[in-house]
């Protein structure tokens, strides 16, 4: 081949990518399929057919307009006795997390709504502004030295000094990039907390129903200092955790996590699992392995159970626990303290609905024992709700709070023993 | 309503913002829902299944599921330009009183051409994916989730595709995870087998 007919294949090599690279210019590039994490599927990989449910059961609506007081269920609540509920605000459509600022606000997130409230006492009563509106899903949120953090589906912002300026927002400070989470959006509306070292515990679920996900990416609990530098995981192998808390004694990390749907009206149940503090990092078993040790239906390996910490508890099959907190006031009875509750937001996918209402879990070093507490929004008879809870907040008094969704109000539990002898009368 | 003139470029716009531009004053005053319908009709279609590319029918779609849609437009979490100046003063009552207008009405296929070979590919893609369950038989729709049979098939290959790549602000992340990893090819023929139902 003499050198003058290399050139020229050369050039028509060259002239041939370049035709190429023009056509493809002028086509409109294509959105490229979102593709999962690397050797990894994408492909959610439930199975309807196999898990003998109806296959009609969905997500229920969360109703973006207001609930009248007169309309709130809180005639249907029931109580051990000696406590009292009562409304503690309301009209507040989607009311899920609750952190309370240094002076005394409320701010409450959200998911589909897209808001962030303020919730302020004004002699007694509850005054509610709208801070922020237009986010997505704004569940994530904390506190600390007068910042407001907000994180909505994979979006980090700070709002300093944010209780002088609950009339208007100040511009906030983004912080997207520091914290750098992945970009899928399903089970990753986020839940946040600021641990017992000061850093910001994260949520990062997996995106989809049941299917592989990176370890290394998603299922996890991360932590960062709160600029979002310096981050860490946790945890693993988490299919969706939206509640976790700190021991009050061990100051070990506990969270709830969500079972997987479709594999039965009979679970695999949702569990509140515990992260001993010489087991950080750890994996807690999705996608391969449920609950108590069942191995998965549709995802299989071998000994799919091998090296995962087991659930110090499980709370039942499609409740959907996901407000925890541990309770440390003096207001209720000494057996309260140091008990987790749970808010139970109740299941979709089974035919007999269940959960809508608040467990506590009484932990014994790694174990714990799930009991009711607040019950009466489900009607098992007529297999019908009047109220999902969401998440709950122990005020100073000792009070607890428990935000409802369905219904876009806060309800506030005391205890009085006055009220106790005169029930035992 | 010059970004909607630009955004469908067509001659039927001009007379839509034309139809947009008397029917302003009007809504301003909050007058009766007839008037308000008029705005909706102009590109949603009179009956409410809509002649326009990309426009969504909104015939037979659950009450539910117009107004919540309606309302996070409102609300600014659901983004679509040419919508916001009309939502924008829509009350509460509004957005009741239209939803169950167009939920009453009965859904009409468009006047796009489906293809059956395509459709066919879609309803087996559907059945693996499983659409009915949260869709219902025959994807009528239920409460916040909108019905998909006879929904025009430009719009809804385009929202299939926004779902998939989670670029739809205040979509339900749900999709996102069901449709990961279906092409652009798949997501057609999902969009011809719903057409035709």
């Amino acid at each position: 081949m003499s050198i003058s007919s290399i050139t020229q294949r050369g050039l028509l090599i060259v002239a041939g990518f370049a035709l190429l690279t023009t056509l493809a210019l002028a086509q409109q590039v294509p959105v490229p399929v979102r593709a999962g994490p690397p050797g990894f599927s994408p492909m959610d990989q439930t199975k309807v057919d196999k898990s003998g449910q109806k296959a009609d059961l969905s997500p229920h609506p969360v109703s973006p307009t207001v609930t009248p007081v007169d309309k709130l269920p809180l005639d249907k609540i029931k109580l051990p006795s000696g406590f009292k509920i009562e409304v503690w605000s309301s009209g507040h459509p989607g009311a899920r997390t609750m952190v309370m600022g240094d002076k005394g606000t409320m701010f409450m997130g959200s998911r589909t709504i897209g808001r962030v409230y303020a919730i302020v006492d004004k002699n007694g009563k509850r005054e509610v502004k709208t801070l922020l509106s237009g986010l997505t899903q704004p569940n994530g949120l904390a506190f600390s030295k007068g910042s407001l953090y907000v994180f909505a589906i994979n979006r980090v912002f700070r709002y300093d000094n944010i209780e002088d300026n609950l009339d208007k927002a100040p511009e906030p400070v983004e912080l997207t990039k520091a914290y750098n989470l992945p970009d899928t959006v399903h089970h990753n509306w986020k839940y946040v907390a600021i641990g017992p070292d000061g850093k910001m515990y994260v949520q990062v679920g997996s995106n989809c129903n049941i299917c592989e996900t990176n370890p290394g990416i998603h299922g996890q609990i991360r932590r960062y200092n709160l600029d979002g530098t310096g981050q860490e995981i946790v945890a693993r192998g988490i299919r969706n955790t939206v509640g976790f808390d700190w021991h009050p004694v061990t100051h070990e990390l506990w969270f709830n996590d969500n079972g997987r749907d479709w594999a039965g009206n009979g679970g695999p149940e949702d569990e509140l699992n515990r992260v001993p503090k010489d087991m950080e990092g750890a994996s807690f078993g999705f996608p391969y392995c449920h609950a108590m040790g069942i191995p998965d239906q549709d995802i299989k390996r071998p000994n799919p159970c091998a090296g995962i910490v087991m659930p110090a508890a499980l709370t039942g099959p499609h409740v959907a626990g996901l407000g925890l907190k541990f309770y440390t006031g003096d207001m209720f009875p000494k057996k309260y303290k140091n008990v987790a509750f749970i808010a139970r937001h109740g299941s979709w996918n089974r035919e007999q609905k269940a959960g809508y209402d608040v467990v506590m879990a009484k932990v014994s070093g790694a174990r714990a024992t799930v009991a009711p507490f607040m019950e009466g929004l489900l009607n098992t008879e007529k297999n019908e709700f009047y109220g999902r809870p969401a998440y709950l907040f122990q005020m100073k008094d000792g009070s607890l709070l428990v935000s409802d969704e369905n219904n876009g109000a806060v309800y506030r539990i005391s205890y009085d023993n006055k009220n106790a002898k005169q029930a035992a009368r | 309503m010059i970004l909607t003139v630009a955004r469908y470029g067509r001659p039927l716009a001009l007379g839509l913002a034309a139809v947009w531009l008397c029917a302003g004053p009007v809504l301003a005053q909050s007058g009766p829902s007839t008037e308000k319908l008029a705005l909706c009709s102009a590109c949603h279609g009179e009956d409410g299944n809509s002649k326009m590319e990309k426009i969504p029918s909104l015939a037979g779609q659950p009450a539910f599921f117009i107004l919540n849609q309606l309302f996070l437009m409102r609300e600014g979490v659901r983004k679509v330009e040419a919508m916001a100046p009309i939502v924008k003063d829509l009350k509460d009552e509004d957005l009741d009183a239209l939803s169950k207008h167009f939920a009453g009405l009965p859904a009409k296929r468009s006047d796009e051409t489906a293809d059956p070979e395509l459709a066919k590919k879609g309803a087996k893609i559907a059945q693996h994916r499983r659409c009915d369950s949260c869709h219902q038989p025959r994807l009528v729709g239920k409460e916040q989730m909108p019905r998909l049979a006879k929904q025009r098939i430009d719009y809804l290959s385009q929202s299939l595709k926004e779902f998939r790549d989670a670029t739809r602000a205040g979509g339900d992340t749900a999709m996102s995870a069901n449709l990961a990893g279906t092409s652009d090819a798949d997501l057609a023929a999902l969009a011809h087998y719903c057409a035709l139902l």
